[in-house]
């Protein structure tokens, strides 16, 4: 075990280990208590253990079990983060100063010499001058020097890998032993990592409080469950409290590990754990028919999303030969300066973006002075050259140690340019699942059928964002064919979920097209070059999203489960603090100014409109977050108003409801804290300076962010008013959207319902979602049915039937060999047998009882006898 | 005389003896005239035994010690024989042979 | 004496095979038996023909005098009406004398054939008076023990005797005439016991 103050990171990794901890004492107990269950019953001394790991339903000891390694993990995670703030700036100087060192010293390299006999010439006699310089020369030399050792030290004090699986190369190919061989568990801290692994803990440990409350029914022996009706009334269970947090515990860990890991596959292996944990959270209550169903949905809806993910993850492996991020990434982009040279596009230098070629130049020149931008492959440099020696080509800290070094690494490469789109589209793909982006977003909304807090948690503040954090930690690898299919599925999908919110009235399925919405506008904020805006997003939406998640749970709770909008109505004076902080949370998912998530959603629109006035033909990315901006205040309003305003809707629900107790409110207003301040700045009137935001856009950005999306990025630098009025332009438009809110429900100026009766198709379209599922359904599901019958049908007619045929042509032979058994076999041992007897009866005939005729056979015999000897001594040639 | 061997002769009659006592044995349905087929070929093979002791100089006194022998027995075999006849006749009341079938297949 | 041999041979053969023919083909069993006392006598005359007169006098002795005599004995003791002549039928005679003559041909053909083929003559043993024969003495003394047969080609040293037929006759006959006497007497025994 490494000090920690030497490998500070192994913090982050503490944190995750501790929520695995968690889950397996838990399933360790469970599994005791399950052996034993049988037996305590007949022997005292297992009922005592039994009764002692918990009886027949556990206490709130699983809770605390797993509340403690959240909260032991977060703690870990401020401190952590603490620190690797601490040290990214100081990292930040350091590099600074290594990029100016470089940037004086690299001029002379190449120019220099005409340009030193020039000064030769100039000041021939300034001999202490020149010795001066010289001095300066090698001062700046040692400082730099020493920059770079201690540069190298931080990097690698945030890292680190072992190794997981080798694969060793086949027999001809002895001399490149590590070629594409090595798998590696791996970390390395940057600070989006970081970021996402205090959001996460933070966010975790609340819900884990909160949780305590919200599952406190599944502590009693039986639990009635409504919702399913057997032939004997309400369906009765066990108790599943240590199941709850069990799965949560294991949830933590994959998430964390998921953030943590340093390279593709082991993000894949935590990618299919939380898809599992996913899956089981939906399906908690899995007697219930729709239940289990939406589990289902989620599970096989992300597989499709996967198998694009295994797609790109084979790409990369085959022509890259590693899964860690930075050698990819370091290799498919074009280092800022090449040791033998600089290359050039179009005589420009082309530092960190996907260089094109033709196939026929890559082969011949090998050395790639100047290229145009339009070829076939794209080129895949070698890691030696700007990964050695030279520590200047910064995607954020870099470092030799977690990557392996190959052979291959050290050469140039090509990869055909479409199998890398391919790859970005197959890792996209993994995140549209995931991210429940527009073609794949079905099962989102379906998967409210979990807890409450499993839908905060798991569906709106963490699990869903991965993909969108997974596109981010990607950002290099991806093309901008790539990079604009990412921004267009984000803003259809912002579009579709946000029209869908407006008509639904199941509180946690409005809060679900938010999320899938929400979703969208990060996606299409990475899709247009706003890296830190959409990351910034992910961060607030986790908060404010997890707020109103719980706050729902919290008005679900004391309602007595009781989801429909429409039979709520006048709860603010029942339940003041769930109002009071749902209603922060709608302020910030409104975009209200000095909200968490006016900072994030006002950049996103920035980042749309610079990048819709570079390319004015995808004038659709700028304005469908903007629309659906007011749409999103319209619904969350609608929202707010529905349930806490008014007139009670129905009194049984109304009378009966009541404020949730404090383990459930205290998270409610922790986070509703955070949703307001998280993402704050210097000065707070200017997103732009969101403290967050720096954070990520100074110390995680890609460099290859700025070069993809260099045009629109000067444009918005060039002319700051843009961003006041976008900002302006956002506010009107999110003031609109209150306003017909108020109207409508609020005043009841107008009735909603007439409001409905004037598009009476729209309506239906939006309540049935865009038809999709029915779209789904006719395309995929009942084809798949109606293949699967056929199948069904095929093995039925032509397998069993040919099995049958088989059988009956055995049946056959067997008869027949039967028949010859009988016949044959038996037949002749019968006829010999038959021979036998009648020779014996035909013989006992001569048997006569006669001793006279006995006498004269005695004769005979004697005769027939001495005649065959006279013949046989004949014969044999005697006389 | 030369033509004709003497020994043939005494061969000649021993055979027409001994087919004499089975056609005997083979026609008398008394047992009695059995036995006396029996006689006639024990007599027979007498015949031949002591006609080899006169005739073949390796028999000169065994043939004539066999007939003694056979001699000998066939009056012991007389004896069992008519004791067997009349503990038939006893059972039976009749020395009719082929009334003694109990025994056939 | 030498020319009369072959006469006395023709005068006797012929008769004593007469006198066997007779005794097959009567009917009547006193006859039948009668029949068979001339060709037992018959025999013991080519007996003595042949020089053997020891055994020629035995066959008289025991088979004229004792065995015919039990013979006559069974016949009276079984004599009464129907057994006399109990008829063979003439299928059965036909089948017995044409087996019969086949027997007896084969039997010919095999004494003709060894005649012909073995030219092995004995000298002529035969004393010329009969006070001279030694095969009295020379029978009695092979049944006593001591060795008068021919000698073993073998082992020239040892030649044969006749003590232990002898012996295992004089056993027979004693177990023949127990064997007799029993099986003769048990059956009235129990005829007497079942009569009462």
């Amino acid at each position: 075990m490494p000090d920690l103050s030497e490998k500070p990171g192994l913090l982050f990794v503490l944190a995750t280990l501790l929520p695995l901890a968690g889950f397996t004492l838990l399933l360790t107990v469970a599994a005791i208590r399950w052996a034993l269950r049988p037996y305590a019953a007949e022997s005292p001394t297992a009922d005592a253990v039994f009764k002692a790991l918990g009886g027949e339903v556990t206490g709130r000891g699983p809770a605390y079990v797993a509340l403690g390694s959240i909260a032991l993990a977060f703690l870990c995670c401020v401190v952590g983060f603490v620190w690797f703030c601490i040290d990214a700036a100081h990292m930040h100087h350091l590099e600074h100063d290594i990029r100016h060192y470089e940037a004086e010293h690299a001029e002379p390299h190449h120019h220099g010499p005409g340009k030193a006999k020039k000064k030769a010439k100039d000041e021939p006699a300034d001999e202490a001058a020149k010795e001066k310089a010289a001095k300066a020369k090698a001062d700046a030399k040692t400082k730099h020097d020493q920059n770079v050792g201690d540069y190298n030290r931080l990097t690698k004090n945030w890292e680190g890998a072992l190794e997981w699986a080798r694969i060793f190369p086949s027999k001809d190919n002895v001399a490149d032993t590590k070629h594409g061989t090595l798998l590696t568990l791996g970390f390395r801290i940057d600070m989006l990592s970081a970021v996402m692994f205090v959001m996460v803990t933070l966010i975790a440990t609340l819900i884990h409080l909160f949780s305590i409350g919200y599952m406190s029914e599944e502590l009693q022996e039986t639990v009635e469950d409504h919702e399913v009706h057997t032939a004997h009334g309400h369906y009765h269970r066990r108790g599943r409290y240590g199941r709850f947090f069990m799965f949560l515990s294991l949830f933590c860990f994959s998430m964390l590990n998921l953030i943590l890991a340093d390279n593709l596959f082991q993000i894949f292996v935590s990618w299919e754990l939380v898809g599992i944990c996913s899956y089981l959270l939906i399906g908690f209550y899995f007697e219930r028919t729709s239940a289990s169903n939406a589990a289902n949905k989620a599970f096989i809806t992300n597989r499709v999303g996967d198998a694009g993910f295994i797609i790109g993850l084979l790409i990369v492996w085959t022509y890259f030969g590693t899964f860690n991020f930075q050698e990819i990434f370091s290799r498919v982009r074009c280092p800022e300066r090449d040791a033998d040279d600089v290359i050039l596009i179009n005589e420009k230098p082309a530092g960190h973006s996907i260089v094109r070629a033709k196939t026929d130049r890559v082969l011949k020149t090998g050395r790639f002075v100047k290229l145009d931008s339009n070829g076939d492959v794209a080129l895949i440099f070698p890691r030696e050259r700007i990964m050695g020696n030279v520590p200047g080509h910064f995607h954020g800290p870099s470092s030799t140690t977690a990557v392996h070094d190959s052979p291959r690494s050290r050469e140039y490469g090509f990869i055909p340019y479409w199998l890398l789109v391919v790859a970005g589209l197959g890792i996209f793909l993994g995140c549209v699942g995931k991210s429940a982006q527009f073609p794949l977003q079905v099962w989102l909304p379906d998967a409210m059928e979990g807890p409450t807090p499993v839908s905060a948690l798991i569906h709106a503040a963490t699990m869903v964002a991965a993909g969108v954090y997974l596109v981010g930690r990607c950002y290099p690898l991806f093309t901008p064919e790539v990079l604009l299919t990412i921004a267009y599925i984000g803003g259809i999908t912002l579009f579709v979920a946000a029209s869908i919110a407006m008509v639904v009235t199941d509180i946690k399925k409005v809060l679900a097209y938010s999320t899938v919405s929400q979703l969208g506008y990060m996606m299409l904020a990475l899709g247009v070059g706003g890296w830190t805006a959409g990351l910034l997003h992910l961060l607030t939406h986790a908060f404010f999203k997890a707020l109103l998640f719980l706050g729902s749970g919290s008005v679900i709770y004391g309602c007595h489960h009781q989801q429909d909008m429409l039979k709520m109505g006048g709860l603010f004076d029942k339940m003041k603090i769930t109002a009071l902080t749902m209603l922060v949370g709608v302020l910030a998912i409104a975009g209200t100014p000095f909200f968490s998530g006016w900072y994030s959603k006002d950049e996103i629109l920035v980042a749309a409109f610079g990048f819709s006035m570079t390319h004015p033909q995808h004038f659709l990315l700028f304005l469908l977050p903007l629309v659906t901006a007011g749409i999103t205040t319209f619904y969350m309003f609608r929202m707010w108003f529905m349930t806490f305003t008014g007139e009670p809707r129905d009194e049984h629900v109304y009378k009966h409801a009541e404020e949730t107790p404090w383990v459930m409110t205290t998270p409610l207003v922790i986070l509703a804290i955070f949703s307001v301040g998280v993402a704050w700045g210097w000065p707070p009137h200017d997103p732009e300076h969101s403290w967050l935001g720096q954070q990520l856009h100074h110390y995680s950005q890609p460099a290859a962010v700025d070069v993809d999306f260099k045009a629109s990025h000067e444009l918005l630098h060039g002319t700051p008013s843009y961003h006041t009025m976008v900002g302006m332009l956002a506010l009107a438009v999110v003031a609109i959207g209150v306003a017909f809110a108020l109207v409508l429900y609020y005043y009841n100026v107008l009735d909603p319902n007439e409001a409905v009766e004037q598009f009476p198709g729209v309506h239906k379209f939006l309540l049935h979602k865009w038809y999709f599922d029915e779209l789904y359904s006719a395309l995929l599901v009942r084809p798949g049915l109606i293949f699967a019958h056929w199948c069904s049908g095929f093995d039925t007619i032509v397998i069993n039937g040919f099995v049958h045929l088989v059988a009956k042509w055995n049946m056959f032979v067997s008869y027949v060999s039967g028949l010859f058994d009988k016949g044959i076999i038996d037949g002749s041992v019968n006829l010999l047998a038959d021979v036998s007897y009648s020779v014996g009866n035909w013989l006992r005939n001569l048997q006569t009882g006669y001793l006279r005729s006995y006498v004269l056979f005695l004769a005979l015999a004697a005769m027939a006898i001495w005649m065959l000897l006279y013949a046989w001594a004949t014969a044999m040639g005697g006389p | 005389m030369n033509e004709l061997d003497p020994l043939l002769g005494y061969l000649c009659l021993a055979a027409l003896l001994f087919t004499c006592g089975v056609v005997c044995m083979a026609t008398k349905r008394n047992a009695i005239g059995v036995l006396i087929g029996v006689e006639l070929v024990l007599n027979g093979a007498n015949v031949n035994f002591v006609a080899f002791s006169r005739y073949h100089p390796n028999f000169q006194v065994e043939g004539m010690i066999f007939a003694l022998f056979v001699i000998v027995m066939a009056a012991g075999e007389a004896a069992i024989a008519l004791a067997i006849v009349l503990n038939f006749y006893n059972n039976h009341s009749t020395v009719d042979v082929d009334s003694a079938d109990e025994l056939k297949g | 004496m030498d020319d009369l041999h072959p006469y006395m041979f023709w005068l006797i053969a012929p008769l004593t095979g007469l006198c066997a023919i007779a005794t097959v083909i009567t009917q009547n069993i006193v006859r039948s038996a009668t029949w068979l006392l001339f060709t037992l006598a018959g025999t013991s005359s080519i007996f003595f023909l042949l020089g053997a007169d020891l055994v020629g006098a035995i066959q008289l002795l025991v088979y004229v005098g004792g065995t015919m005599v039990l013979v006559i004995f069974g016949v009276m003791l079984t004599a009464q009406g129907p057994f006399i002549t109990m008829k063979t039928s003439g299928a059965e005679w036909a089948i017995s004398i044409v087996a019969g003559i086949m027997l007896f041909a084969v039997l010919g053909f095999g004494a003709t054939h060894y005649v012909r083929s073995s030219a092995e003559r004995a000298k002529e043993t035969v004393p010329e008076n009969p006070k001279d024969s030694r095969n009295s003495t020379t029978i009695g003394q092979g049944l006593l023990g001591v060795p008068v047969g021919p000698s073993d080609p073998k082992m020239p040293s040892q030649t044969i005797h006749y003590l232990l037929p002898f012996e295992i006759v004089s056993v027979h006959l004693l177990v023949v005439l127990i064997g007799a006497a029993y099986l003769a007497r048990t059956k009235r025994r129990k005829e007497e016991e079942a009569a009462p």
